[in-house]
């Protein structure tokens, strides 16, 4: 109680990231905490005691979520409530038709505002559980009569949901390794910046929630696993399931749980917890899953779902063959070796047959680029052209993470010390997390939990090696009763396997508690040192989290010298144009960014958007970008193409605008389309890609840098640079003076970050004219000068006045 | 002032609907208002109201604030180098694009702006001076330069609405030839000279290789805007002449001698046309809904009937009465055309189509796309959206799965039985042991 009454100046400074700060603190606080607690125990009553753990743990974990929640609000404060980037445009669109219609019409949703002229069945390409998940907070609130937007909701339920990750992360860590362990994990997972950076209010995504469901789910799992219950095992089950209906991420479950009973099969440590667990938790868990639309037949279709197939498989032939052994002799039990390997081999056979034949999909692409990261930029480059899947780079790591990815070893190497079944699960997990996680930036996200969680555990036992010395005399009293604490949260069944492990720690821990080189100065330097880091990390976070992720990137600010801000609202400028000034169903095109910002804000039909699922429908509008105007024309009027929307940075030095993402409409239309598209044409002969006078002939007419630079080039902002000087690029452009024949440009915002274009129907070109240059029969330039003048406003006639029937007048000479 | 123009501008609007219509006639001089009187009274008979001037007339305008003062435009100045007043090529262009109907007739004279009007519209009128010269088709009464063509009605356009019937006496022609871009859809080639003809100079010698040769040469050809605006361009004012429409023709080589040439009858027929009296149709209403229903729903579902119709009136006179065709067809659009089908005609005008929709969704379009030579254009799309199968519209017991429900359900079954079984058993052994 006292250490909290401490920390109370601490809290009184307003901003979120003491409370933050102080919410970590209190973490670390926390175990010396316990030591007083168990001496307590012994003297007081055990009531007392417990209640005073719990009121600890309450305590902080409180302050974790709110720390948490709070630490996400810097868009909020800073902009406003609102829904940020591009997902989560459409995910809160899909959450507002499903509040407004109902969830039946929301599973039958046909959108036939999306990807013009195909259209997409939302309700069947999406998964659900954001929606459903705030569509049904929406509700509650709404029975309660507390009046509250569907619009807030979807804006605060990721910072709220990390408060419910932190829980979770709590508990996961515990089950592993212990409750001070499990407090830090949560106090770390609350304000990580690389959860942060998908979970932000505003920031309306799948993984919001899902990081929590995956968390909770791995949580269910271990507990099954400890206890071998079918009562966890269903949990799991369902909490599987609220994870599918969540996010396409759940591959990553059904294939580490499935990883997870392999590894402990080769370790020899079968069990019937075990295979009451897994078998329990995956028939349930496949036939849950496959009622989420979206996935439908997938998880006996596909090969990302056949490993968990397999090991189920696995798991029940070792089960049976243990049954066996207890029935048959040893030397008939030799056989099996070779009907064990007979059996795998063939029913691996038999899933390369079931592949080849067409019943087993094969791995998608997504899945073949984390394998092999050049992967996607060969085959597949509208993977390859986002850019949150690209490998991760060292930077991103340290950035994300700070010194938790310093700590995470170490906890990881503690884990493989005292290794048991749960221990094994989450060293499979730091591992393949760590592997996906440097493969793509994006998978970062489910890399962090686990990171937390074993830096948790690297940290509480640092803290629990060096606070120790103060209660050194009652030493071995503690230690037994620890042990027996330790105990009493097992099942009895447990003691077997840890037995081996638990002797390990004591010999290792015991020359370093008793080497009595560490003195109490070194040992509160190594505290106070330690405090230092964990104090540089929140700063850390904080600092990351207000600079670098809390931006909504539809409204950008930007500062001036003197520190004032200026607000750059030009997207919600332009999507307000086009909602206020084009017919209702007039057809917009654009590059598939900003498509779900259309339809989102703008309510228009779009082409394209971020719903990559038709490559060949999103190469037609690159290759319409990349090509010239009248080729564009041909594709735009096919595609009924009302108005072209194009982002174009050059004006404030915004970079990233359609003409830097060019060379991926360039290539992905290349795919598609490779006799008429090929990238090298928009590269000089040296291979450089320039927007000035030198860059090639292909890129400086065609749509897209057409639409970009169109009346750029009469633009002089600034004495030192010339008219039409590109700020993204640092060029002045290399195409000034041109008209657009097809198009007309009907609305460019205040700092051209974007320009709206009409294309005229045909129609509106009415009668094909016959250039000069095509002409046939040619006359003298100028054979005719005007006589008009504003006060003399007659024709001339050259017959005038009398026309003389047979004879013809003299032909004029020059 | 204003006011009276504006009412003015209105009676013409509503006269638009009528045949006729408030006309601007541009001469070369007044004294072809004599020399083609015929033409001019055929007009001013079927309703036109001619408004003369002379096209160097320093207060020419077609528009004012905005309004179209006049329908239709009739150019007979092709000596004109310069229009005068407000008017230019590009007002001329302007009030074409505006759904102005133009009438031009230009010679062997033809000045800049006539060669500027036509380039706008697609055509070119060969050089000055140059006349289509035909040494096999020549009237009687040429003065021995064979610019006299008789022209055969066997080369008029195979277009009824636009010139009539081709049962005519031969048509006298003098002027110039016109060429048309080979690139233009829209020109409609009205008249074409005989194999044996070309246009030159007929006072100097044959040094380069003429413009227009053989049935590349066209003697009148006109352009339907794609608003529908008519261009009409011969290169002869002479074939609208009063001489033209009276005397008898006879080729010089002999051959029969019709007592009064065909040009009335035709040009009589291509004013209507120009003038959309002939040859407009529209559609009057578009119907479409599931078989069995009579409104459209909000949108179709895959593998529907659906029921498309159409009413399509033709204007004769001052009335839209049903136009009959069998050829109308029918396209159910989604980028490609997924059926595409001929409608049958259900009699007053109302064409029908029934299909049904395939099982692809999407956003599609009824679409009616038809051009025939003469006729406007008759485009209608409608956009219909096409979903697949609600959740509650696919079959619920599929007969193949019967095997599947069996044994779902004997398990069930079994498990309980054997549940039932088990505890009996169990309490009986335990009790008999004891």
């Amino acid at each position: 109680m006292q250490r909290r009454q401490n920390m109370l100046p601490n809290k009184s400074s307003p901003s979120s990231s003491s409370s933050s700060s102080s919410s970590t603190a209190n973490a670390k606080v926390m175990f010396p905490d316990k030591r007083p607690t168990t001496k307590q125990m012994k003297s007081s009553t055990l009531t007392n005691a417990a209640g005073l753990s719990s009121l600890i743990t309450f305590t902080v974990l409180l302050l974790a979520w709110i720390s948490g929640f709070a630490s996400r609000l810097f868009a909020v404060i800073r902009f406003e409530s609102i829904i940020h980037e591009f997902d989560p445009w459409f995910n809160y669109r899909a959450t507002a038709y499903m509040v407004q219609h109902g969830f039946y019409n929301f599973l039958n949703w046909f959108d036939e505002r999306a990807w013009y002229p195909l259209g997409r069945i939302v309700g069947g390409t999406v998964y659900p559980g954001l929606m459903i998940t705030s569509g049904s907070i929406h509700y509650i609130l709404h029975s309660l009569n507390i009046p509250v937007h569907i619009r807030d909701i979807c804006v605060f339920l990721a910072p709220i949901f990390s408060g419910l990750t932190a829980i979770s992360t709590y508990l996961l860590t515990k089950e592993i390794w212990s409750a001070g362990a499990g407090l830090f994990a949560a106090c770390f997972i609350a304000i990580v910046p690389g959860y942060i950076s998908r979970s932000v209010a505003g920031s309306y995504d799948n993984e919001g929630i899902a990081i929590f469901a995956l968390q909770i789910t791995y949580y269910l799992w271990v507990k099954s696993v400890k206890t071998g219950s079918i009562f966890w095992a269903s949990i799991t089950a369902l909490s599987y399931f609220y994870m599918v209906s969540a996010w396409g991420g759940y591959v990553f479950i059904i294939n580490l749980i499935p990883l997870h009973v392999f590894a402990l099969l080769v370790m020899n440590r079968f069990s019937n917890r075990l295979f009451t667990s897994y078998t329990t938790f995956y028939v349930l868990g496949l036939l849950l899953s496959m009622q989420v639309p979206f996935v439908g037949f997938q998880p006996i279709r596909t090969s990302e779902h056949m490993a968990a197939g397999g090991v189920f498989g696995l798991l029940i032939f070792v089960a049976a063959l243990r049954y066996l052994r207890t029935v048959l002799t040893k030397s008939e039990m030799k056989y099996f070796g070779g009907v064990v390997a007979v059996t795998a081999t063939i029913l691996l056979l038999i899933l390369i047959a079931l592949t080849y034949a067409g019943v087993v999909a094969p791995w998608s692409g997504r899945f073949y680029s984390l394998w092999d990261t050049g992967y996607a930029k060969i085959h597949i480059p509208i993977i390859a052209s986002v850019s949150e899947h690209q490998p991760t780079t060292w930077f991103s790591f340290f950035f994300d993470l700070h010194i938790l990815v310093t700590t995470f070893p170490v906890g990881l190497w503690y884990c493989i010390k005292h290794i048991n079944d749960e221990r094994v699960f989450v060293i499979l997990y730091a591992i393949s997390a760590v592997y996906f996680a440097g493969v793509m930036v994006r998978l970062m996200l489910t890399l962090t939990p686990v990171v937390c969680m074993l830096a948790g555990v690297a940290i509480s036992k640092l803290v629990e090696l060096y606070l120790k010395e103060e209660d050194r005399d009652d030493r071995n009293g503690t230690e037994s009763n620890e042990e027996s604490e330790e105990e009493r949260e097992r099942s009895p069944g447990r003691a077997l396997y840890d037995k081996a492990g638990k002797l390990r720690r004591m010999k290792h821990e015991r020359p370093k508690g008793s080497g009595d080189g560490l003195g109490a100065n070194l040992r509160n330097g190594v505290i106070i040192g330690m405090l230092m880091l964990l104090m540089m990390f929140t700063v850390h976070c904080t600092w990351v989290t207000s600079n670098a992720y809390s931006s909504p990137s539809i409204v950008l600010a930007s500062y001036s010298n003197d520190g004032g801000r200026a607000i750059l609202d030009d997207f919600r400028e332009a999507y307000y144009w086009l909602a206020q000034n084009t017919p209702n169903d007039a057809r917009v095109m654009s590059w598939w960014d900003y498509g779900y910002q259309i339809a989102g804000m703008a309510n228009r039909t779009t082409l394209v958007d971020n719903n990559t699922w038709n490559n060949s429908h999103i190469a037609l509008v690159g290759k319409a970008m990349s090509s010239n105007e009248s080729a564009a024309y041909d594709i735009m009027t096919s595609l009924d193409v009302d108005y072209v929307l194009i982002i174009f940075g050059g004006m404030i030095g915004y970079s990233g605008d359609d003409i830097n993402k060019f060379l991926w409409m360039v290539r992905i239309a290349e795919g598609e389309h490779p006799q008429d598209i090929r990238e090298s044409d928009y590269f000089t002969e040296r291979g450089e890609f320039r927007v000035d006078k030198e860059g090639s002939p292909t890129l400086l007419n065609s749509l897209m840098y057409k639409l970009s630079y169109y009346r750029f080039g009469e633009v002089k902002m600034d004495y030192r640079t010339p008219h039409g000087f590109d700020r993204t690029r640092n060029a002045e452009i290399g195409n000034k003076n041109f008209q657009l024949t097809y198009l007309e440009e009907a609305y460019t915002t205040e700092h051209w970050l974007v320009r709206v274009y009409r294309v005229k129907k045909p129609a509106e070109f009415n009668r094909p004219r016959i250039p000069i240059s095509k002409r046939v029969i040619t006359r003298r330039a100028n054979s005719y000068i005007s006589k008009k003048t504003a006060r003399r406003r007659r024709g001339f006639i050259k017959g005038r006045p009398v026309v003389i029937k047979g004879q013809k007048p003299q032909r004029r000479t020059t | 002032m204003r006011l009276v123009n504006r009412l003015f501008c209105l009676l013409f609007v509503f006269a638009g609907a009528n045949a006729g219509g408030p006309t601007l006639v541009l001469l070369d001089n007044l004294a072809i208002k004599e020399t083609h009187s015929i033409f001019f009274k055929t007009l001013q008979d079927s309703g036109y109201v001619l408004t003369f001037k002379s096209a160097d007339d320093a207060n020419l305008q077609l528009s004012k604030y905005g309004e179209y003062l006049f329908e239709h435009l009739i150019i007979f100045a092709p000596t004109v180098e310069e229009f005068g007043g407000a008017l230019s090529v590009e007002a001329i262009t302007e009030f074409i694009d505006g759904g102005g109907n133009v009438l031009i007739a230009g010679s062997s004279q033809s000045g800049d702006a006539l060669h500027e009007l036509a380039s706008e519209c697609g055509l070119e009128i060969d050089e000055e001076g140059s006349n289509v010269i035909d040494h096999m088709n020549y009237d009687v009464s040429d003065k021995g330069q064979h610019t006299t063509i008789v022209a055969d009605p066997v080369n008029l356009i195979d277009a009824p609405v636009i010139v009539g019937s081709k049962d005519i006496p031969p048509l006298l022609y003098q002027g110039t030839g016109l060429i048309a871009d080979s690139d233009n859809p829209l020109i409609l080639r009205l008249l074409s000279a005989s194999t044996s003809a070309y246009t030159y100079n007929p006072d100097q010698q044959v040094k380069e290789y003429p413009h227009g040769v053989g049935k590349n040469t066209l003697l009148i050809a006109a352009l339907q805007a794609r608003n529908n605006a008519r261009v009409l361009f011969s290169g002869s004012i002479f074939f609208f002449s009063d001489e033209a429409f009276t005397s008898p023709v006879q080729k010089g080589q002999g051959g029969q001698r019709y007592e009064k040439s065909g040009n009335q009858i035709v040009a009589k027929a291509i004013a209507q046309w120009v003038f959309k009296e002939n040859g407009v149709i529209r559609v009057s209403s578009v119907h479409h809904h599931r078989i069995g229903e009579s409104q459209p729903p909000v949108a179709y579902t895959i593998m529907d009937d659906v029921v498309y119709s159409i009413d399509v009136e033709r204007l004769s006179g001052n009335k839209w009465v049903p136009y009959e065709t069998n050829d109308l067809q029918l396209e159910f659009v989604r980028i490609d055309p997924f059926v595409r089908m001929t409608m049958k005609p259900v009699g007053n005008g109302r064409y029908e189509g029934r299909f049904k929709i395939p099982d692809v969704y999407g956003v599609y379009q009824f679409k009616v796309d038809y051009k025939r030579v003469g006729l406007t254009y008759l485009y209608s799309t409608t956009q219909v959206s096409v979903r697949p199968l609600q959740h509650t519209q696919y079959e619920r017991f599929i007969p193949s799965a019967f095997p599947y429900y069996i044994s779902a359900f004997s398990m069930m079954g079994g498990v309980f039985l054997f549940s039932l079984v088990f505890l009996h058993y169990k309490d009986e052994t335990k009790s008999k042991s004891e």
